[in-house]
């Protein structure tokens, strides 16, 4: 009895030492209720499946964080922005994207930064990365994560969907890094279309 | 303070209080966007900066050189280029220049241009965070020439506004003016009706009103007016010879028996023509009628060539004249002239001469004598001469001869006017409905020294005889404004004037130029008392008058009233404040007459005062005839 005792209160222990926000969901269910109501049942099916998938990966490496958030959300359909939203470019938040299901590669970059930042990663490492890519000769954007400040990032991408080191990824010319939270000291605006994004994610647009 | 005044004050503060609001709000939009505008500049210059660092692949003295550069071409106050470590690379800053602003701007307005940062990257990986400032001497410089042109355009702008605010409410409150005046003129019981072709409802309306009332009140005048002149012709004229009736005489009387008379006296000539039953029998009334009118013709024509005679008809066969400053052995030629005249008249109509003649007696008279007294010695004096059959006899004045010769007085008087030895009196003007003294009229008395004090009707009858009156009056007129009594200080006052003083030529001249230096220190209210005789005339002097005591604030009164004029109209265009006559000017007043008289005064705003009130009894009779302002002895008797 005394070693299940333990046990339990290791279990509890650990539980509460994986994050401080783990206790709370990622989409909470006033927002997700929102959400039903908009992209209806199946949006709602994604999203607990999203939640499950999130709630797995709390205790494993950052490494397999990476690959189930990458994994997820790959699943979703690459849709330009035009089609969607009428517009040429728009950062959509995380709840359209998935309540959409469907997005281009910003949406992707987007969706993936914020569940890995739940998923207790220091966003820092994390770095939005507008890039070329000679496949397809147009710009592109990948999500990049760099466990130190000088080591080689790995590529988090929706097109080529599993991870590889840049070096990797002769078909990706980097052009640009943006890292929101190391720029966020300096002012209270960062990137116009992160602010944009930002402030929408915050409210909760769906 | 005028409306006018009132609104263009509260119209420019708020222009003022909206301009400087408008100048605020757009000086605070000017800072936030040039404070924006800093940090925009300094994001795209980090953002553009970022990526051509990008292309150095990490060359530290190629990214510093390409910062440097970038820094001299632009308005920067630094350049910061730090690792991801946190370690300062590079840094290039310049230092504040605002030589071109004032200081009190710069500690007035707190600029801060926010720092911009992007990421530096060589490929893949991340060199560090470039942060741009831009420069804030700039910011000052154009925030301050934004400033200078705001004030100037708000300056111009509020110029422009207070013209074209200035004009509207000229055009809008123009009615106003009218309104303004024509209640100005309602004041000093001027009958002024405006046009009420007025744009604004309210002001057409009030006009409207106004000229409803100036037009109620100049009908109660007009009224007035022809009543009064219709009583006063039905009063005093006979009607058959035209000439002046016994009542007439007896009001004109006083203006001849009073101690400040222009004369000293003269002669009354008295006619009757005895047989007058006979005539009537002889040649019927009509032509008994024209026969009287005939030697009313022969009268009028012989007394006007003399100064302020007077011919009335007293009775059905009676007439009198009185000629002032004229002697009995003059007035035998008169009379022998009209004796003449009518003794050819009646034998124009063939009548029986020793039955139908006239009978002619020549009494002198004194400005001391009663009214009564100067009657029983016509009387007497018709009487001798009906009884002596020469038709004419002579009633002299007993005691005629002055104390003093003129000689004498001419001194004392000419003394007092280089000495200026005459001292103001005052007498009260009181209302015995109230109570209350209303006005103070002016007196003086002749000092020669502390035991010898000539009233004012004792000195001015000599000075009238002396020509000496008019120094006098203007002595006075000099003494009351250069040196005024301190009694008179806020008080009403009314100063007689006589009217030979107001017709010499140098008059006018003398009392503008007395006005233009004194009148507006003068601590007392003043009112100038015209005669009745000069102001019913209504002449340009009397106009001129008129303008220079409304120019002065100078109110008019008008004395020795008997009614004797033609048309009142004069009463309107002078609007005198009182009009003063005798106590038996009233109290012998035909009640209509009488209630004319009050009905065209009261739509005027003209008092009616009784002179010569020296009884309690007199008091009392001219209440019942409504007259409560009087002058004289029963002011001092009436109990307060």
């Amino acid at each position: 009895m005394g070693i299940i005792k333990v046990i339990i209160l290791l279990s509890v222990l650990s539980k509460s030492l994986v994050s401080s926000s783990s206790n709370k969901p990622y989409v909470e269910d006033v927002l997700l209720d929102r959400i039903t109501k908009k992209y209806k049942q199946y949006a709602k099916i994604r999203f607990i499946k999203l939640q499950d998938t999130l709630d797995k990966t709390k205790r494993i490496s950052e490494l397999r964080k990476l690959k189930m958030v990458n994994d997820f959300y790959n699943k979703v359909r690459y849709t330009s922005d035009k089609k969607i939203y009428r517009v040429s470019d728009y950062w959509a938040t995380p709840y359209e994207f998935l309540g959409k299901d469907k997005g281009d590669c910003e949406d992707y970059v987007i969706s993936k930064y914020f569940a890995l930042e739940y998923l207790g990663i220091d966003s820092k490492k994390l770095f939005f990365t507008y890039v070329k890519s000679s496949k397809f000769k147009e710009t592109h954007m990948v999500l990049t994560y760099f466990k130190t400040p000088r080591a080689e990032p790995l590529i988090l991408d929706n097109i080529n969907s599993k991870i590889f080191l840049a070096s990797k990824r002769k078909d990706l010319i980097p052009i640009y890094n943006f890292n929101p939270k190391s720029l966020k000291k300096s002012h209270k605006k960062v990137h116009k279309k992160w602010d944009i994004l930002y402030y929408n994610f915050k409210i909760g647009k769906i | 303070m005028r409306l006018f005044k009132q609104i263009a004050i509260l119209l420019t503060i708020f222009l003022t209080i909206l301009l400087l609001t408008i100048l605020t709000l757009n000086f605070q939009n000017a800072s936030k966007s040039v404070a924006e505008r800093l940090y925009e500049d300094a994001k795209n210059t980090a953002t553009s900066l970022s990526l051509s660092l990008g292309t150095a692949n990490g060359n530290i003295s190629v990214m510093s050189i390409m910062i440097d550069a970038n820094f001299d071409s632009g308005h920067y106050g630094y350049i910061s280029l730090v690792d991801v470590d946190d370690e300062l690379i590079h840094i290039i800053k310049k230092t504040t220049n605002t030589h071109d602003v004032p200081q009190w701007f710069i500690d007035a307005i707190d600029i801060k241009a926010p720092i911009a940062s992007a990421n530096v990257s060589a490929g893949w990986s991340p060199i560090g965070i470039l942060n741009v400032q831009s420069d804030v001497s700039y910011a000052y410089i154009q925030l301050y020439t934004i400033l200078k042109s705001l004030f100037v355009s708000f300056t111009i702008l509020a110029i422009i506004g207070l013209i074209v605010l200035n004009s509207i409410m000229m055009i809008i409150l123009k009615p106003l003016e009218k309104v303004h005046f024509q209640a100005e003129a309602a004041v000093r019981n001027e009958f002024i009706i405006e046009d009420t072709n007025i744009f604004t409802t309210e002001f057409r309306d009030v006009v409207i009103g106004m000229n409803t009332m100036v037009l109620k009140a100049k009908t109660m005048f007009d009224k007035g007016n022809e009543e009064f002149k219709k009583y006063k012709e039905l009063e005093y004229t006979d009607e058959v010879t035209k000439l002046k009736n016994r009542k007439y005489f007896m009001n004109k009387l006083p203006e001849y028996l009073k101690t400040d008379a222009s004369s000293l006296g003269g002669i009354n000539i008295v006619i009757e023509i005895t047989g007058l039953i006979d005539a009537n029998e002889a040649i019927g009334r009509d032509s008994v009628d024209k026969l009287l009118f005939n030697i009313a013709s022969i009268l009028s024509e012989h007394s006007s060539q003399y100064k302020h005679s007077i011919v009335t008809k007293m009775n059905a066969a009676e007439f009198f004249i009185l000629i002032p400053d004229f002697t009995y052995e003059d007035g035998l030629v008169l009379v022998d002239s009209i004796s003449t005249l009518i003794g050819d008249s009646i034998e124009d109509y063939e009548l029986d001469a020793s039955k139908v003649y006239s009978s002619i007696g020549i009494s002198e008279y004194s400005y001391k004598d009663r009214v009564g007294v100067l009657l029983a010695r016509t009387d007497s004096a018709l009487t001798h001469s009906k009884y002596l059959k020469n038709n004419k006899y002579l009633e002299k004045v007993e005691n005629k001869s002055e104390v003093m010769n003129n000689d004498k007085w001419k001194n004392i008087i000419n003394n007092a006017l280089q000495e200026n030895a005459f001292s103001l009196t005052l007498w009260n003007v009181l209302n015995t409905k109230n109570k209350k003294i209303i006005y103070n009229s002016i007196s003086f008395t002749l000092n020669v020294d502390s035991k010898t004090i000539y009233s004012f009707g004792q000195f001015m009858l000599p000075a009238n005889q002396l020509s000496l009156s008019n120094n006098i009056y203007k002595n006075i007129l000099n003494m009351l404004f250069k040196t005024p009594d301190k009694r008179l200080t806020s008080t009403t006052c009314s100063l007689k004037l006589s009217y030979d003083y107001l017709m010499l030529d140098d008059t006018y001249k003398e009392m503008k130029n007395l006005f233009t230096l004194y009148a507006s220190d003068l601590p007392f209210k003043l009112i100038i008392e015209l005669p009745d005789k000069l102001v019913r005339k209504n002449s340009k002097q009397i106009k001129q008058y008129k303008a220079l005591f409304e120019n002065y604030k100078i109110n008019i009164g008008i004395g020795e009233f008997i009614g004797e004029s033609s048309d009142y109209q004069y009463l309107q265009d002078l609007r005198p404040i009182y009009i003063k006559a005798d106590k038996d000017f009233f109290i012998n007043q035909d009640e209509k007459a009488l209630s004319s008289l009050r009905l065209m005064t009261e739509a005027g705003g003209i008092s009616l005062i009784a002179t010569g009130v020296n009884n309690v009894k007199i008091v009392n009779q001219l209440s019942k005839k409504d007259i409560y302002i009087i002058q004289g002895e029963a002011t001092d008797m009436i109990k307060f």
